[in-house]
C-alpha cells in the first residue's frame, strides 16, 4: 500500500517517460568538462595545483551559468506538464494532499539534480585521469559535492515556485540564468551564503577550492530557502483557482 | 429509485471581481440520477461544476457532497469518490493512452485491472499503446471519460462531454452516460448547452441562466410544462371572448387569435356552433403546442442554443 507521497512520486515518474529533458543534464556537464580540461591542459604551466586547478576550470561556468539554468529548465518542464492540456483540472482533483503533489515534483527535481551533480564529479575524476593527474583525488570533493547538492536543492525549491506561478516555460529559465550570473557578483561581494543562486556555487567552491565556508550558515540558509519556497508553493496550490475558459 | 441528494448546494455564489458568475444556486442532485445541467454558453455551468470539485472557491454559499461539506479537510475523501471531466480532457500527449491512465490509477490508488475495464467501456482498447498526441479529439474525449471512470466513483461530473465528438461519438457517449447509474451505480452530473442532448440523457434537469438556477426538477416535470392550446381566429374577437367567458372558459387574446385551454373534439365542435349562431365567423382553428424548446427559451432567453 503506497503512501500519498509514494503515489505522487510514482505518478511524476510515469509522466517523465519519453521526456528527453534529462539529456541536458548529461550533455552540458560534458561540454563544460571538455572545455575546462582543455583549458587546464593548455595552461598547465600556470595552473599548478593539479586537481584543485582542474576543478577551477571545470566548475566556473558550470556552477554559475549552466547548473542554475539546467535546474530552471527541469523545474519549468515539471510544471509545464500541468500548465498545458487542461492538466490542472486533473492534477488538482487527484485525491492526494497538495503537499504530496508538490513533493512529487520536488523529488523528481532533487533526484535529477543529485544525479547531475554526481555526473559532474564523475566527469571531473575521469578528466583528471585523462589529463594525467598523479596525485590522489581530493578528499575535499566530498564536501563540495554535499554542500553543492544542498545548495542545488534550495535552487530547486525557488525555481519550482517560479515555474509554478509563471505559465511561461522560458521566463523561469531566464530568472535562473540571471540568478546564476548575478550570483557571481553577490559571491564576489562576500554575500554568497545569503543568496539562493549562490548557495550551489559557494557549496561547490566553484573557481576557489580553498574557500572556507561557514558550513552551518550554508545549511541553515539552504534549509530556510527550502522551507520558505516549499511553503509558498503549497500555499499557492491551495489558493489557486482554475478559472473558466 | 433515488432517495436522497448526493449533491446539494445552498446559495452557491461565485464572483470574479465585480462579475457574479454564479448567483445563489441551490442545486439538488438525487443519488442515482443523471442530472442534466443545462444553460447557454457563459451561464455559469463550468464555474459551478468547478466549485463542486474544489477547483474554484465559492464567494458565498455551501456545497455538500455525499452528505459532507466541501472543505479543505474533506477534499481528499470527496475526490476519492468523484470522477470528473471538466472543459476539455486532460492528458499528457507524449505518453500513450494506457500510460495516461496508469498515472490516474496511481494517484487514485485503484486496481490496475480498472484500466482494462475503462478502456473497454470507452472502446479505446486498440489505441491503448498509441501516443495521445496522435489521438483524434473524440478519442481524447473518450480517454478523458475513461480517466474519470477509473476506480468507478460514486459521482461523475462531466462538463460538456460531447464537445468535439462526431455524431456517432455523441450518440455513443449519450448511451454510455445513460447506462452508468444502472450498471455501475454512478450518479452523473452532465452539463450541456444543448437541450436535445440533455433531453436524451438526463432524468433530472437544472437550467441555469446568467448564473442563476431558473429551473430544477425531473425532466418529466419539464415535459409536463409543454402546454397544448386551441387557437381560434374569428371575425369579432372581443364579442367571442365575452361569450367564452360567459361559458366559463378562460381564454386570452393574442393578436388576431383567441387562445383557449386544450379541450376535446366534441367540446370544440359545440363551441364553434355557438359562435356561428352568434353571427361570428370562424376563420381558423389551430392546435398549438408549447414545445420543450419554447420552455427552455422562455427560461434562458433567446440567446440560448438548442
Amino acid at each position: 500500500m503506497k503512501t500519498s507521497y509514494g503515489k505522487a512520486v510514482h505518478a511524476e515518474r510515469l509522466k517523465l517517460r519519453r521526456s528527453p529533458v534529462w539529456l541536458a543534464f548529461i550533455a552540458l556537464p560534458i561540454i563544460s568538462a571538455f572545455f575546462g580540461t582543455c583549458n587546464y591542459v593548455l595552461n598547465i604551466e600556470i595552473l599548478k595545483k593539479e586537481w584543485f586547478s582542474l576543478w577551477t576550470q571545470h566548475s566556473l561556468f558550470l556552477c554559475y551559468f549552466f547548473m542554475p539554468a539546467l535546474i530552471g529548465t527541469y523545474c519549468s518542464y515539471l510544471w509545464r506538464l500541468e500548465h498545458t492540456r487542461h492538466n490542472w483540472n486533473s492534477f488538482l482533483t487527484s485525491p492526494l494532499p497538495l503537499w504530496a503533489l508538490y513533493f512529487g515534483k520536488l523529488t523528481q527535481a532533487v533526484c535529477m539534480t543529485v544525479l547531475g551533480n554526481a555526473w559532474i564529479f564523475f566527469l571531473y575524476y575521469i578528466c583528471g585521469k585523462i589529463a594525467g593527474l598523479a596525485s590522489p583525488f581530493p578528499k575535499e570533493a566530498m564536501s563540495w559535492f554535499f554542500f553543492g547538492t544542498v545548495g542545488a536543492v534550495a535552487i530547486c525549491c525557488v525555481q519550482l515556485f517560479f515555474s509554478l506561478i509563471i505559465r511561461s516555460f522560458a521566463i523561469p529559465i531566464g530568472i535562473a540564468m540571471a540568478g546564476g550570473i548575478f550570483g557571481l557578483l553577490i559571491t564576489n561581494k562576500g554575500w554568497g551564503l545569503r543568496y539562493p543562486y549562490s548557495l550551489y556555487s559557494v557549496g561547490m567552491r566553484a573557481n576557489n577550492p580553498n574557500l572556507e565556508i561557514d558550513m552551518s550558515a550554508h545549511l541553515v540558509n539552504s534549509l530556510t530557502y527550502f522551507f520558505l519556497f516549499t511553503a509558498l508553493s503549497i500555499l499557492w496550490l491551495r489558493k489557486h483557482e482554475i478559472s473558466a475558459n | 429509485m433515488p432517495t436522497q441528494n448526493l449533491v446539494e448546494t445552498h446559495n452557491l455564489t461565485k464572483e470574479y471581481g465585480k462579475v457574479r458568475c454564479v448567483d445563489s444556486v441551490n442545486m439538488q442532485v438525487p443519488s442515482g440520477a443523471v442530472y442534466g445541467f443545462l444553460g447557454p454558453n457563459g451561464a455559469g455551468k463550468s464555474t459551478t461544476l468547478k466549485m463542486l470539485l474544489g477547483l474554484a472557491k465559492p464567494t458565498a454559499g455551501d456545497i455538500t457532497l455525499f452528505g459532507m461539506p466541501v472543505k479543505e479537510k474533506t477534499r481528499m475523501k470527496l475526490l476519492k469518490q468523484t470522477g470528473s471531466l471538466i472543459e476539455s480532457p486532460s492528458y499528457y500527449g507524449h505518453l500513450t493512452g494506457e500510460e495516461n491512465l496508469q498515472i490516474i490509477q496511481t494517484l487514485k490508488g485503484c486496481s490496475e485491472k480498472d484500466i482494462d475495464k475503462v478502456l473497454k467501456i470507452v472502446r479505446l482498447e486498440d489505441a491503448r499503446k498509441k501516443l495521445v498526441n496522435h489521438y483524434s479529439l473524440g478519442m481524447k474525449q473518450r480517454l478523458g471519460l475513461a480517466a474519470a471512470l477509473l476506480g468507478f466513483p460514486k459521482l461523475l461530473i462531466l462538463d460538456e462531454p460531447t464537445n468535439g465528438l462526431d455524431p456517432a461519438g455523441i450518440q455513443e457517449m449519450r448511451e454510455l452516460i445513460c447506462t452508468l447509474p444502472s450498471e455501475y451505480g454512478i450518479t452523473v452530473i452532465v452539463s450541456s448547452h444543448l437541450l436535445s442532448e440533455i433531453d436524451q440523457m438526463a432524468d433530472h434537469v437544472g437550467i441555469i441562466r446568467k448564473g442563476g438556477l431558473v429551473y430544477q426538477n425531473t425532466l418529466e416535470s419539464l415535459h409536463s410544462h409543454a402546454k397544448q392550446q386551441i387557437a381560434l381566429r374569428v371575425s369579432h374577437p372581443a364579442i367571442a371572448l365575452d361569450l367564452l367567458r360567459q361559458d366559463g372558459i378562460t381564454a386570452a387574446q393574442e393578436e388576431d387569435y383567441l387562445l383557449l385551454p386544450m379541450m376535446d373534439d366534441a367540446y370544440v365542435a359545440n363551441l364553434c356552433k355557438q359562435l356561428v349562431s352568434q353571427n361570428i365567423s370562424l376563420y381558423r382553428i389551430e392546435k398549438r403546442e408549447k414545445s420543450l424548446e419554447d420552455i427552455f427559451l422562455s427560461l434562458t432567453g433567446k440567446e440560448s442554443s438548442l
